[in-house]
């Protein structure tokens, strides 16, 4: 039964190439689902999306796209629609960590600020609205934002994530204040440390036994999905 | 009938970018029962509508449908596509710079968007001289608009804007040339709210060619083309089981008159292509009233009011919209006859 456990549904995923945004996309892919998947790079990109149609999707369209730029997320929005004519469940994974080796605020250029932003906060915003007029003239829809514990922790070298993804939170919380009873639902979920290549470049010394594999990450997301984030009780969920 | 509108009235920047919420834009609410105009503003047109109401949106996603092209000899002509099938276009030629006249094409030759688009133009249109058929050899014409296309420009609104003030807020999938404008106004802030009132919101698509040729003459006979369009089965039944049908913007009224001539009155789910053009003589069958923005060209607009609304009273609500300065065009105020 899990096999067709997506198989009605459409999901858009960004930052698909790699980490957990890869994870998820195959998780959704073994469940049948039909995907529009973005990321810049267009070979990984393209790869990742072969790798979802052997394991089990029912489309896969992939659009190399930067969500910091409105012309590409206007295009990934278009092209998606045009492909599947909706998109039930968007998820907002694709983010800029900003200058690695992570600098003390003392220390970043805070030029830096503009492009996480633009990545974190504006692509997820412009993405959302793009995608969330089709969900409520439907009456349902899910949008999940990927957040971070540093979205509430200071943890030093972090800050300009940290602010982005807290911003994000705020946004995850607005919408879901805005659409309430509306039957779209809005949450962000923080995946905890993930041994991915945006972890490793924030602090390449961490041991990888005390990360947590993207597969599992995804694995739980998709329970999520599956079981109808609709009861997720928070805006803010810790997986 | 040519409404006379002082220059300065014509919109050049949309309610948003003029300190207004979108539904900021005023609203001349025209009852043909009461035969009086009501001056509001868009957000209070929930005042106006109730349960048992149907209000039903054009959800076609605008696309940047001005396409800068290379002939063979490199010099550059814009494409605007006017009707648009999966292998080729009917589209308009013109100058790539302003005033945009028209430029005559070449059976048989081909024109190119970088190595991303291949087209060869086909033929003329017999029924309209103006638009030629090109048939796209390679590369996706949608990715190709979407990447380097823009947005069609009014002269009055001479301005470029972001492609979000092109866009009504709940745009789904992608296909018009240029705005279905009527809903440009609606924010989901009112949506919402209507809904919670227990009037029905759904939407129907009709993908919208072009508003002008860019030959005046040509223009002054008001050519129509068809234009693709889709009325789902749940919009049928809603549009079917309301006391009232509202249909947001003239292109609403189209999709929906041509599904219910198709189903002898009653509104059928369809979808195809309609040429149907909605005056006083024809009259409307499925659809009781209408939001709509304010033109003074294109008298087929003008023609589909008067489906709806007698000469006195339409002339009545234009001459109050321009006494109290309404702005009209795309970007401007808005009509609601009831």
């Amino acid at each position: 039964m899990q096999h067709a456990a997506f198989s009605d549904t459409v999901a858009m995923v960004t930052g698909a190439s790699r980490g957990l945004g890869r994870a998820l996309t195959l998780e959704l892919a073994r469940g049948g689902a039909s995907l529009a998947i973005a990321a810049r790079d267009a070979a990984a990109l393209q790869h990742v999306a072969d790798e979802a149609g052997r394991n089990g999707a029912a489309a896969v369209l992939a659009v190399a796209a930067d969500v910091s730029q409105p012309r590409d997320v206007e295009r990934l929005a278009a092209l998606a629609l045009d492909r599947f004519g909706r998109v039930d469940v968007l998820v907002n994974n694709a983010s800029a960590l900003g200058p690695v080796p992570l600098p003390y605020l003392a220390d970043v250029p805070a030029s830096a600020l503009h492009e996480v932003f633009e990545t974190n906060v504006a692509g997820p915003l412009r993405l959302t609205q793009a995608m969330v007029g089709g969900m409520l003239l439907r009456g349902r829809g899910l949008v999940l934002n990927v957040s971070s514990d540093a979205a509430i922790e200071g943890y030093p070298g972090w800050g300009l994530y940290g602010a982005s993804k807290a911003a994000l939170d705020t946004l995850t919380r607005t919408w879901a204040a805005e659409l309430q009873g509306s039957g779209v639902r809005v949450v962000s979920v923080d995946p905890g440390d993930m041994d991915t290549d945006m972890h490793r470049a924030a602090d390449p010394d961490a041991d990888p036994a005390t990360l947590r594999a993207p597969a599992d990450v995804a694995r739980a997301i998709a329970a999520l999905l599956r079981d109808g984030v609709g009861a997720a009780p928070r805006q803010v969920v810790a997986l | 009938m040519i409404v006379q509108v002082p220059a300065g009235l014509r919109a050049a920047r949309p309610a948003e970018l003029r300190g207004l919420r979108r539904d900021g834009a005023r609203l001349a609410v025209v009852d043909r029962a009461s035969r009086t105009v009501h001056h509001t503003t868009v957000a209070q047109m929930d005042e106006h509508l109730g349960a048992g109401d149907a209000l039903i949106l054009n959800s076609s996603r605008t696309v940047p449908a001005a396409l800068d092209v290379l002939r063979e000899d490199r010099a550059p002509v814009q494409l605007r596509p006017w009707v648009r099938r999966p292998d080729s276009w009917d589209a308009i030629a013109v100058q790539s710079a302003p005033p945009h006249a028209p430029v005559p094409l070449r059976i048989g030759e081909t024109l190119r968007v970088q190595d991303e688009l291949l087209l060869r133009v086909e033929a003329r249109r017999e029924d309209v001289a103006a638009l030629w058929r090109v048939a796209v050899v390679r590369g996706d014409w949608l990715d190709a608009l979407l990447r380097f296309g823009r947005p069609i420009q009014y002269s009055y609104a001479p301005q470029p804007l972001a492609m979000e003030h092109h866009q009504t807020l709940y745009a789904g999938r992608p296909g018009s040339a240029e705005t279905p404008s009527a809903g440009r106004h609606l924010t989901w802030e009112l949506l919402l709210g209507l809904r919670r009132r227990g009037v029905a919101v759904a939407d129907l698509v009709l993908h919208t060619g072009l508003s002008s040729t860019q030959d005046d003459e040509l223009d002054a006979t008001q050519p129509l083309l068809e234009e693709w369009f889709e009325v789902p089965a749940h919009v049928a039944d809603a549009v079917n089981g309301a006391s009232r049908v509202v249909a947001v913007g003239t292109s609403g009224v189209r999709a929906l008159e041509t599904a219910a001539v198709a189903g002898g009155g009653r509104v059928v789910p369809m979808s195809g292509w309609t040429g149907m053009r909605v005056g006083p003589e024809r009259g409307v069958r499925a659809v009781h009233g209408l939001l709509t923005g304010l033109h003074e060209a294109g008298g087929s607009h003008l023609e589909l009011l008067r489906a709806f609304l007698d000469d006195a009273l339409l002339d009545r609500a234009h001459a109050e919209a321009v006494e109290r300065g309404y702005l009209w065009h795309e970007f401007g105020d808005a009509m609601l006859v009831l």
